[in-house]
């Protein structure tokens, strides 16, 4: 059972961090608990997840209490509520009409009848009404080995926006290479689809530019750079530095890269962890690398449930435990 | 053969961007020739009928530094064939940079290399390097490429300001898929379009002519006073008015027989656009 009351202001960080989550899959699990409410969502081929917990002194108030369901011992069950992005997006579409007109939002359970309510009340009197359904399901499990990370480092959102924009548009992933001297972010060479149409880019950004840079093993690791977009208009709104921890794909554990962004006053963290597309090695009888965007192949990968329980060391191992880590 | 350039000043780079950006625009496909003493962006191979073409020159005082070894002692050039909307999203990265470098690689195959350095919000310098693939033209290509010939116009006239001009072609494209352009030695312009049900005309004055043809001595005022004409599709017209992005010193319009040719003056570029009569 959940209920909770934010203003203008913080609906709009509220929204972006929806739109963010939004580019990775079209589910969001709303996952509200005692630490507060997290938002998460992974994407089809499970290579990227993205996870953002706004703490109770986020909101207004922040109230929750454990659902009424009980499994057959009693215990009560957490279970997140999952929506379709495709009916929650649409409210949150003008995300500065929201900021100047909403005095209030409030957003409460309906118990027992799978429904999400959300409420805004607009200047001039105007309320309008969000009724939405969701399902129940398991929350997905993330496995996030933070002290498996040899590669760290922390950088202002900003930063790393601008090497990132002047990619093209239309490229789809980015190879994160790092030394201890050098950063550089470069087009993938892995999309071999055309090599000698499309333009390879590369970016090198100074190791002073990063408010922390330790790197203990030369890597690279690549990402879906939709993923990566979406996490980084995420930070505009929290305006708070992103951590990156890596490392990289060894043989009995794949690479895997996590953003966090922490900023201690709003009392939000948020996370995408992207895996490096390392499959071709890990796996070679297995179907061709996922990512992100790569949506419409029929990856053997992508049938098997984000809450697959067995450990795993082949192909989409690294979501297994969640994780409620947070900076700041 | 070897090519290699550089430009460290602000305006200059700025202007080599919206150089790139138009030709991306007005351009699918362009040949760049590097000459010793310019760059120029032309057309892949001979005008097929009823396509506009491009022409577009860099002279090399935009560079600070300029090298070019071409492909032989007697024939001191290189031709180079690029997609132009890829070279124009490589160099738009380069807005604000403090040097843009141009040289002609070969790393997976031959590549026009644009290294831009920029300077970040906190201070400190960022390279960015774009390897854009090229295909390098073999000298009996080279006929295919000519420079085009620009025949004494039966009339010129200096455009009036491109944005008004823009949104008049854009709201005549609407009703219409060709446009009338005509004007006189007295600077008046007309554009026109006619449909079936209505007739559009936007009136200039005042504008001036460029100076006249020697043989063209004055007959007298009715002779100034004749209206030249052509007939040109309405929307190639307005992808030159939509894609031109050089703030120049002016435009010409030059009206030819079976063409409109547009020319975009500037103390260091010069770009020509031929739309066909229609």
């Amino acid at each position: 059972m959940l209920k909770c009351t934010m203003n203008g202001g913080q609906l709009k960080v509220f929204g972006k961090t929806i739109q963010a989550l939004a580019r990775l899959s079209n589910e969001l699990w709303l996952d509200p608990s005692k630490q507060g409410l997290v938002l998460r969502s992974i994407n089809s081929s499970c290579s990227a997840y993205g996870y953002a917990l706004f703490s109770p002194v986020f909101f207004e108030q922040y109230q929750w209490s454990t659902s009424g369901t009980m499994n057959h011992d009693d215990i009560p069950l957490t279970l997140n509520f999952k929506f379709t992005m495709q009916f929650l997006l649409p409210i949150f579409k003008c995300l500065n009409f929201l900021e100047r007109n909403v005095e209030k939002c409030k957003m409460f359970t309906k118990s027992g009848k799978c429904r999400f309510i959300i409420q805004l009340f607009c200047k001039h009197s105007i309320k309008k009404t969000h009724n939405l359904r969701f399902e129940e399901s398991r929350p997905i499990q993330v496995l996030l080995e933070k002290n498996m990370c040899t590669n760290i480092l922390v950088i202002q959102p900003r930063l790393l926006a601008e090497t990132v924009v002047l990619f093209p548009s239309n490229l789809e992933e980015v190879t994160l290479a790092v030394t201890s001297v050098d950063f550089c972010l470069r087009s993938s060479n892995e999309q071999a689809a055309d090599m000698n149409s499309s333009v390879r880019s590369s970016m090198c950004v100074d190791r002073d530019e990063f408010d922390f840079f330790q790197i203990g093993l030369d890597t690279e690791v690549t990402f879906c750079l939709k993923d990566l977009k979406g996490f980084l208009t995420l930070c505009e709104a929290v305006r708070g530095p992103v951590a990156i921890h890596f490392d990289f794909p060894g043989r009995s554990s794949p690479a895997r890269a996590r953003l966090t962004l922490g900023q201690s006053r709003s009392s939000q963290a948020a996370e995408s962890i992207s895996r490096k597309i390392s499959r071709k090695r890990l796996c070679p009888t297995e179907s061709p690398p996922e990512s992100g965007a790569q949506e419409n192949h029929s990856s053997p990968l992508k049938k098997r449930a984000p809450s697959r329980e067995q450990p795993d060391r082949e192909c989409s191992p690294v979501f297994r435990r969640v994780s409620t880590e947070r900076l700041g | 053969m070897r090519f290699r350039a550089k430009i460290t000043s602000k305006d200059f780079i700025e202007l080599f961007i919206q150089v790139s950006v138009t030709v991306g625009r007005l351009a699918k496909v362009c040949v760049l020739r590097v000459s010793e003493d310019k760059l120029c962006f032309s057309p892949a191979g001979p005008m097929a009928t009823g396509e506009a073409q491009l022409w577009c020159e860099v002279r090399r005082g935009v560079f600070g530094q300029f090298h070019m070894q071409g492909v032989s002692q007697e024939l001191r050039e290189i031709y180079l064939e690029l997609k132009a909307d890829l070279w124009s999203r490589a160099a738009r990265s380069a807005g604000k940079a403090t040097s843009l470098k141009l040289q002609l690689t070969n790393k997976h195959c031959p590549c026009l290399t644009l290294s831009v350095e920029l300077l970040s919000v906190s201070g400190s310098v960022r390279k960015a390097v774009h390897d854009v693939p090229v295909r390098v033209l073999p000298i009996r290509w080279w006929a295919e490429c000519p420079e085009p010939v620009i025949r004494a116009p039966e009339m010129s006239v200096c455009l009036p300001a491109s944005k008004t001009l823009k949104n008049i072609v854009e709201k005549m494209a609407h009703m219409s898929s060709h446009v009338l352009v005509e004007a006189n030695w007295h600077g008046s312009m007309n554009l026109s379009v006619e449909t079936d049900t209505v007739c559009v005309q936007s009136h200039f004055n005042h504008l001036e002519n460029p100076s006249k043809p020697a043989r063209d001595t004055p007959r007298g005022d009715e002779d100034a006073e004749r209206m030249v004409q052509v007939r040109v599709d309405s929307r190639k017209l307005l992808q030159f008015f939509e894609g031109q992005q050089i703030h120049p010193t002016s435009i010409l319009c030059n009206i030819l027989s079976n063409a409109l040719h547009l020319v975009v003056v500037h103390e260091n570029v010069s770009l020509h656009y031929f739309i066909p009569a229609a």
